[in-house]
């Protein structure tokens, strides 16, 4: 857990013994305070709930035992940081009243370099905020597919410019990395593992997701909109991402993601202008990729109904569902998968619950011993199906999947699925799978977010 | 049970002396100072009262917001030649200089509430320079002052409630920065956020209270402006329902009590311009009238946990598979609502909102998943 000897030794010779790696002569800010787990005198929220503005909050090497959140309020342009996600660690284990980890609202927000263990509920939420910066942040409890751990590792919801990068979370009882109607969000190298869900992107515009590793979580790494919610998800590139073995038995204790069957890779859940290329797939046992209709989890178009004034974000260019005053987001269009990898995956969907978790039961019954088609559309909202006339199939919804090596491809018709499920019912074209064969956006490329260029 | 809540009343104003001598000028610092006593405006007597200067007046409201049982002295005081005018839908607006004070007694048996009461802390608000600021203070033992202390505090304590049982709990005074958890407020034209009371609402404050109109009271006080002529109706006096068996409550009734609790209970969060809850798009507030947005076969977004394994936020005519059942039933940490606040069950708010939530005749949600 701690560094080798010899280098805590010579970095110690120009700091104190908690400040090895960083301490307030790095800061940027002017203002600075550095926190001793090992001083008694200062307490941590002291100092959080007294910093102004543009402070910089150094923690020193250890252990922090907290019986209350971490809260940031009233106060901008902060950086809390600590010495290392080995060697500075806030632990909520304790804490008997209810409260996230680190909990902040800011214009302005860095945190790096810690870890945020057994948080009550999430480990750090970050809301309505600007320039949030998550960098080199573990969230993570002690016990594995615990329901009892708390929702979400990383949390960062209705922000805007939000980058999460080289951060780490495990065993979240929800969601290890959840991005969450947010405007422009980078989230790029960190590692989603043993979580029911890996890596969320939801309800957000403009998301440039990449380098990240997957692995072992129930469902690896999904995008979706919510029924209800003022942010329309768009524009979200997925690429360069390893996204492998999520077969984690479900262990969530309800909400949305106790449907996710073991084994998914990908969802994409009434989403528009979402791009998954150069990623890899390998040994997810459901499925690697599935594009599917907000209607499979809510079938009523109404809850699906934003009041155009209540809309945050731009819909401009997207081809929304409209009606009186309101639009709808429940359906999934300009949806473009192509150059991935895929290896292994689909051949042993999860059976464990064929009511909570039916696409993965209906994936099994379905291809029976054969290993389920790599990307899945479950043709939802498409005007016209046919099991083996390309021609006699629409393409309402601009869906498009690239016939490259490992692909397969199979539009379920999910809305009409007979009562013994067969991949004999579906649309499974040869390549290059006409008529979603169509290689761009109907609106122009993806626009991703400029601000966290490398 | 009507004895309880005259009782209850009685607690909730008498130990509040009102004006003693021995106060200096008050002008209010945009910095906390560091014993409660130096704001002047309220100090401890020895007999454990509190005594108050000529321009703190108390107050009570007619649905409180639940907080383990604790007991509660509000207190407001507006500069003298000011007064705070009313808002039809919100808190009244106060004029620079204001400050409401909270402060919070535990007692250790629910039974006998005037027995052995102890001031744990007092909440400041204090408007200054256009803004709410928001100050924790804990009381020393001896209940002599209260110090100002920003990282709040956690205790373990136990009450006996009025069936006799003993509870155990974590008493949470809020680190200042938790002040904004439920006060905090975006609005929603000007996108500008920050600090607002929540309690003192013309309905919240509206009837009679420690034996004369409050409203009235306060306005011959001096210290707010005449109510609006066209104003909402009165919230429901809460602890008047102390006791009582929600099935022989008419519809309208028990709806209008139902509304006011989680109105106060959980709009705080709950409503279209509050930071912390807004994201939820679950809005409790007495006057919404979007069955959808009051939780009526609304799925949650980000409740994890906290569904308890259940589907939706509300199930009309079934308690048990509603979410917001479950959030007022449990006391897991991180399942629990409010959010914070309360580490106990509130079994006589459960049970009306159980009462409620029963009655409802909206159309089924549909198959549960």
């Amino acid at each position: 857990m701690r560094l080798a000897l010899p280098a805590l030794l010579a970095l110690t010779a120009c700091g104190s013994a908690s400040f090895p790696n960083v301490s307030c002569k790095d800061a940027a800010s002017e203002s600075c305070v550095e926190v001793d787990p090992l001083d008694e005198e200062q307490s941590l929220l002291d100092v959080v709930n007294t910093v102004g503005s543009d402070t910089t909050i150094v923690l020193g090497e250890g252990t922090f035992s907290m019986d209350n959140q971490v809260t940031f309020r009233g106060a901008d342009g902060l950086v809390f940081m600590g010495q290392g996600m080995d060697e500075t660690v806030l632990d909520f284990g304790e804490m008997t009243t209810q409260g996230n980890g680190v909990d902040a609202i800011a214009e302005g927000f860095t945190i790096e370099k810690l870890t945020i263990l057994d948080a009550p509920k999430d480990g750090l939420r970050v809301e309505a905020s600007t320039d949030v910066v998550i960098r080199e942040v573990r969230a993570t409890w002690t016990n594995e597919n615990d329901p009892g751990n708390g929702g979400y590792g990383l949390y960062p919801v209705s922000s805007e410019r939000v980058l999460i990068e080289d951060s780490e979370a495990f065993n979240a009882s929800d969601a290890g990395v959840y991005v969450g109607q947010c405007i422009e969000a980078v989230v790029r190298r960190n590692t989603a593992q043993k979580n029911v869900a890996g890596l969320e992107i939801e309800n957000t515009q403009y998301a440039d997701v990449y380098e990240n590793i997957v692995t072992d979580n129930t469902g690896g790494l999904v995008v979706f909109d919510l029924p209800g919610n003022p942010v329309v998800g768009r524009d979200v590139l997925i690429h360069d991402n390893v996204v492998t073995d999520n077969n984690r038995a479900n262990f969530a204790p309800g909400g949305t993601v106790a449907y996710i069957p073991a084994g998914t890779g990908t969802f994409a859940m009434a989403s528009r202008r979402v791009e998954i290329t150069s990623n890899t797939y390998a040994n997810n046992n459901s499925v690697d990729i599935a594009l599917i209709s907000g209607m499979v989890v809510d079938s009523d178009p109404e809850k699906w109904a934003i009041p155009e004034g209540d809309l945050v974000g731009s819909i401009e260019g997207l081809q929304l569902d409209t009606a009186d005053g309101v639009v709808m987001n429940f359906r999934s269009s300009e949806i473009y998968v192509h150059d991935n990898s895929h290896s292994g995956s689909g051949t042993d969907p999860d059976n464990s619950d064929q009511e909570v978790r039916e696409l993965g039961f209906l994936l099994w019954v379905a291809w029976g011993s054969t290993p389920v088609d790599t990307v899945l559309y479950d043709t939802i909202g498409e005007s016209s199906f046919d099991i083996e006339d390309a021609s006699k199939n629409s393409n309402d919804n601009h869906i498009c999947v690239k016939a490259t090596d490992g692909v397969s491809f199979a539009s379920m018709n999910l809305e009409n699925v007979p009562a013994l499920p067969s991949k004999d019912k579906m649309f499974r074209p040869e390549p290059p799978f006409t008529p979603f064969d169509c290689d761009s956006f109907t609106g122009g490329p993806l626009v991703t977010p400029t601000f966290a260029a490398e | 049970m009507r004895n309880v809540a005259a009782l209850y009343a009685a607690v909730l104003l008498a130990p509040v002396a009102g004006c003693g001598g021995g106060f200096g000028e008050i002008d209010l610092p945009d910095e906390p100072p560091q014993l409660l006593s130096e704001l002047q405006l309220v100090r401890a007597d020895e007999d454990g009262s509190l005594l108050t200067n000529d321009r703190v007046e108390p107050y009570a409201l007619n649905t409180p917001l639940f907080s383990d049982y604790a007991l509660k002295e509000r207190l407001v005081y507006v500069p003298d030649g000011e007064v705070a005018t009313p808002d039809p839908r919100w808190t009244y607006d106060f004029p620079e200089g204001s400050a409401i004070l909270k402060t919070f007694l535990v007692v250790p048996d629910l039974r006998e509430p005037e027995v052995d009461r102890q001031r744990v802390e007092t909440r400041v608000l204090i408007r200054s320079n256009g803004e709410w600021l928001a100050w924790p203070y804990i009381w020393d033992e001896d209940g002599s002052d209260a110090r100002f202390a920003p990282s709040g505090m956690t205790a373990s304590m136990s009450v006996i409630d009025r069936d006799g049982a003993s509870r155990d709990f974590t008493y949470l005074v809020p680190q200042k920065n938790q002040c904004q958890e439920c006060h905090e407020i975006e609005d929603t034209v000007t996108g500008e956020k920050g600090i607002v009371p929540i309690g003192p609402t013309m309905r919240n404050l509206e009837g009679e209270h420690d034996g004369s109109e409050q409203l009235q009271r306060l306005v011959d006080a001096g210290l707010f402006a005449e109510p609006l002529a066209d104003r909402p109706p009165p919230a429901a006096h809460w602890f008047a329902t102390v006791g009582q068996d929600w099935s022989q409550v008419d519809d309208e009734t028990l709806d209008r009590v139902a509304r006011d609790y989680l109105d106060v209970n959980c709009a705080h969060c709950h409503n279209e311009r509050a930071v912390n809850g807004k994201t939820s798009q679950l809005f409790l507030s007495w006057d919404n009238t979007d069955r959808f947005r009051l939780g009526v076969c609304k799925k949650p977004g980000s409740a994890a946990k906290g569904t308890g394994g259940r589907t939706w936020d509300i199930v009309p005519g079934d308690p048990d598979r509603s979410i917001l059942h479950y959030r007022l039933q449990t006391d897991d940490v991180g399942s629990m609502m409010p959010d914070i606040g309360r580490s106990l069950v509130h079994t006589e708010g459960l049970k009306l909102i159980e009462e409620w939530i029963r009655r409802m005749d909206d159309a089924p949600c549909g198959v549960e998943e």
